[in-house]
């Protein structure tokens, strides 16, 4: 080839991508579609009743990588569990989805808020459920018998590892 | 009016179109980098982000005037202002159209080189200046540099004076009126092509331009010479680079492309009225080319740019000027 | 190197700016020239990095500096240590993963991979073949991300700005794929022991063939502006040179071995997940340079493609996970199992006790030992050299510092 004519291609590479659409997302005018199994801050799932599914089982504090769930339950098992405080720190939360994996009630889920930035470092320590009655175990496994499979994986620790591990 | 009161008028009108330049140059070249690299450059301040680089010289102006402190207390101070004065002499010799000129130089272009081979003593300075190891390679770098590219620019220069005998901006460009053959214009392009390319590729050199950043190469340097600046002297470094490249751009739109001329619109009132808009146009069709390379190419190594300019850049053009010179006499005999 | 003014007496410290540093340096950057200089002119001796552009997050290299020419060069390393190998041994078995995604922040598939095939290999647990697919695909699709984040960034280090923004297209392309089946960008979480989190999402398989309908006509426009560049070639033909023996010696892996002409691919040599089943070659290069080293990434995005192109074709049925117990307690012993990570063989080194936490875990981050060599690769050059021949190594610190 003859020496030069590299320069004159490679400026016509240039020229082509400039009739090319931006590549760019202007960010707050466009958004991009997030995906469904994005992981984002985490957050509480609900029933009809507004009532959360959570039943202070503690499985995804003892399962945080950086301890960073923090319950604070009253009552106990048989007369039923209150949960005083269920506090998450989102600013150290890395969005790895164990909490979620191990929930055996699918009690909580990683939503799709990305926008995460605040002026406020106290906004960064959410305080997800303030004094609420637990769920318990029995109506989980009426409402979502989805997870009851889950459910007997919990009891046996040792046995199969089903689907719903990842909600 | 008093003469006296005309020249400072001049003056202040060429500083004004520098500043102006500037700003606009600024926002063109993040404009056609964004688009060449599949970006939309500013669009925030203002409708398509026109007023991004009046924010950014607010935002210069406002800022700490810093100064290290190992840093040459006076030398650090001079540095901008020799970096910027040449260039704004630079542009007091272009001529914008038959009348429209800052200052009428017999010798405009000559001019315009000498006062612009002052950059690299102030790049040197500002260099050696800031105390900084990083800075003063690229000072020594943009000597070597511009020393270097300074020969062929000036040689690929000889050719056109020979074809208009004259180194004053009007008569060369008055010398590019008409057609060849009745189409071609008649512009110094044509016969001195090669002389083109010779001030081409000097004058993207001594412009700093990617691929001959070698005194910024921000992957090396970081930022070479203006590495310890900030502030408004940091601008005044920043508008002579922009400065420069129109400068670059004018002289090559007046040695080459027949400056304020158009074929057919020649030696009338309309081409008198149009000749500084039809000679900006050109200006800024050559600058767009300009950042049209810097968005392509990647940067030479130092060595190689300095072989290439002795080795090649400047034999050729002493060659090309021997060369013209003869086709000239021979052709004029 | 063969330079009598780089040898210097070990007792003969770093000086820099006129105080000691508390630093012995076994090549002795220094600023007095070594042996008789007719000139006499004092050496600088200037800090590239931690905070330089080029230096790829925050490696310190102490450059010796005559005029523009590199006379000794030293690395310093250390700026992104975060621990990872003694934090791992608090972790359980599942949670190292997370980890590990941090070390190598580009091909994080990798990194957990080789974690997961230690585990299963202590285990002896069974993969479906699905599962062995999937990692495949992830696998390959990241290495795709991996080097054409290399080509931008190395593009951008010869001073050419397009390509780095260019390639940012590709690479959203298949990042967005990654999110989509993984659920996140980078610290992707995705590889277990035992399997992986999630079969591909609907609709995957469709925009990879739109992805791998463009990306040819795109990697050929990246070798007109790079590799068939006139000031390219240039810069970076005989510039960083390492032979074979050399690389070998220093450990070196990946790319930058490949590039001299030692055909060592863990892939091959190896295999592991679905590598055995598939056809692909390894690009070799010849001179061991800069260019040789570049050259071989750009092929090896093309065998990279190839791969996805044949993965695609026949998507195997079947669970994507094995039956794994919750709590993973490897039975007591060690392992060591070595994937082919972007930048080369990336290996993981456990040690169990039997509990459900790792004795010890040992990384080895290829681009380490790559690394390695640059005090005798940047020797001799000049600066835009060593810019260069240390964007060419394709280093990354938060694997390298761990």
């Amino acid at each position: 080839m003859i020496w030069g004519l590299g320069f004159f291609r490679a400026m016509g590479v240039t020229m082509r991508n400039m009739f090319r659409p931006a590549i760019t997302v202007q960010y707050p005018d466009e958004r991009l579609v997030i995906p469904e199994r994005a992981r984002w801050a985490l957050v509480h799932k609900f029933d009809e009743s507004g009532r959360p599914k959570c039943t202070a089982c503690m499985i995804c504090e003892r399962e945080c990588p950086d301890d960073i769930i923090h319950l604070t339950v009253s009552g106990d098992a048989a007369s039923g569990k209150h949960i005083d405080e269920y506090r998450y720190e989102l600013g150290a939360c890395m969005m790895c989805g164990l909490c979620v994996a191990a929930c055996p009630f699918d009690a909580i889920e990683m939503s799709h808020e990305y926008e995460l930035a605040t002026p406020d470092p106290h906004a960064l320590v959410r305080i997800l459920l303030h004094d609420v009655d637990a769920a318990s175990g029995k109506r989980a496994k009426a409402d979502a018998p989805a997870t009851q499979a889950a459910l007997a994986a919990d009891a046996a620790p040792d046995a199969a590892r089903g689907e719903s591990d990842h909600a | 009016m008093s003469p006296l009161l005309v020249i400072v008028l001049r003056t202040l009108a060429g500083l004004g179109l520098l500043l102006l330049n500037g700003v606009v140059l600024i926002y063109m070249l993040r404009k056609v980098l964004g688009h060449l690299h599949l970006r939309l450059g500013p669009t925030r301040v203002g409708p398509w982000g026109i007023f991004q680089t009046s924010m950014d010289v607010v935002k210069l102006l406002t800022k700490e005037d810093f100064r290290p402190t190992a840093s040459d207390k006076w030398l650090f101070r001079i540095a901008p202002l020799l970096i910027f004065v040449p260039s704004f002499m630079a542009y007091l010799a272009i001529g914008f159209s038959p009348t429209w000129h800052f200052a009428n130089l017999d010798t405009g272009v000559l001019f315009v080189f000498a006062v612009l081979s002052f950059v690299p003593i102030g790049i040197m300075m500002a260099g050696w200046a800031s105390n900084s190891k990083w800075s003063l390679i690229g000072g020594m770098r943009a000597a070597g540099q511009q020393i270097a590219y300074e020969i062929p620019l000036l040689l690929s220069v000889l050719g056109v004076a020979m074809l208009a005998g004259s180194l004053d901006p009007k008569v060369i460009v008055e010398s590019q009126a008409g057609l060849w053959l009745g189409f071609l214009p008649k512009w110094f392009i044509v016969p001195q092509f090669l002389g083109f390319w010779l001030f081409a590729i000097s004058a993207q050199a001594e412009t700093n331009q990617t691929p001959f950043d070698m005194s910024e190469a921000e992957s090396e340097l970081v930022t070479g010479f203006a590495n310890e600046y900030s502030g408004m002297r940091f601008g005044f470094m920043f508008l002579a680079e922009f400065s420069n490249m129109f400068v670059a751009a004018a002289v090559g739109t007046t040695l080459f492309f027949g400056g304020w001329l158009l074929p057919g619109l020649e030696h009338n009132a309309l081409a008198l009225a149009l000749g500084p808009i039809i000679f900006m146009v050109k200006v800024y069709l050559g600058i767009f080319c300009m950042m049209w390379v810097r968005g392509t190419l990647p940067r030479i190594r130092i060595d190689q740019m300095l072989s290439f300019a002795w080795k090649a850049l400047i034999p050729l053009s002493l060659l090309w000027v021997v060369v013209f010179a003869v086709i000239l006499k021979a052709v004029g005999a | 190197m063969t330079d009598d003014r780089l040898r210097a007496t070990p007792d003969e410290p770093i000086v820099a700016e006129g105080r000691r540093v508390p630093l012995t340096s076994p090549k002795g950057l220094r600023r007095v020239p070594r042996g008789v200089d007719e000139l006499a002119t004092e050496h600088l001796i200037v800090n590239m990095g931690p905070q330089h552009p080029s230096t790829h997050g925050v490696l310190h290299i102490l450059l010796e500096l005559d005029g523009e020419v590199v006379m000794a060069a030293e690395a310093s390393l250390g700026y992104l240590h975060r621990g990872i190998e003694k934090l791992a041994e608090s972790r359980r078995h599942h949670q190292v993963g997370t980890l590990l995604d941090r070390a190598d922040y580009v091909s994080g598939i990798h990194t957990e991979l080789a974690y997961a095939m230690a585990i299963e290999r202590l285990m002896e647990i069974e993969v479906p073949e699905k599962a062995h697919w999937l990692r495949t695909l992830m696998g390959e699709i990241n290495r795709i991300t991996s080097h054409v984040l290399f080509v931008g960034t190395f593009g951008m280090d010869t001073g050419s700005m397009p390509t780095f923004l260019y390639t940012m297209r590709e690479r959203e392309a298949l990042v967005d794929i990654l999110e989509a089946v993984t659920g996140s960008r980078m610290m992707f979480n995705y590889v277990r022991p035992g399997g992986v989190t999630g079969d591909l999402p609907a609709g995957i398989i469709a925009k990879l063939e739109t992805f791998l309908a463009d990306v040819d006509m795109y990697l050929d426009e990246y070798d007109v502006l790079l590799t068939d560049n006139e000031i390219f070639g240039p810069r970076t033909k005989g510039v960083g040179v390492i032979d074979g023996t050399t690389a070998v010696a220093f450990g070196m892996t990946g790319a930058p071995l490949r590039a001299t002409g030692v055909a060592w691919d863990i892939r091959k040599a190896h295999p592991y997940a679905a590598y055995a089943e598939l056809d692909f070659d390894v690009p070799l290069g010849s001179q061991g340079d800069c260019f040789d080293r570049f050259v071989v990434k750009t092929a090896e995005i093309r065998e990279s493609l190839k791969m996805i192109r044949q993965l695609i074709a026949g998507v195997p049925e079947g669970p994507h996970m094995a039956k794994v117990p919750k709590v993973l307690r490897p039975p007591a012993g060690e392992v060591y199992t070595a994937v082919e990570s972007p930048r080369g063989e990336l290996g993981i080194h456990l040690v169990s006790d039997g509990s459900d936490l790792p004795y010890r875990m040992r990384l080895r981050s290829p681009a380490y030992y790559n690394l390695a060599v640059i005090d005798e690769a940047l020797a001799g050059g000049l600066i835009a050299d060593a810019v260069v021949t240390l964007g060419s190594l394709d280093i990354i610190l938060g694997e390298i510092d761990r």
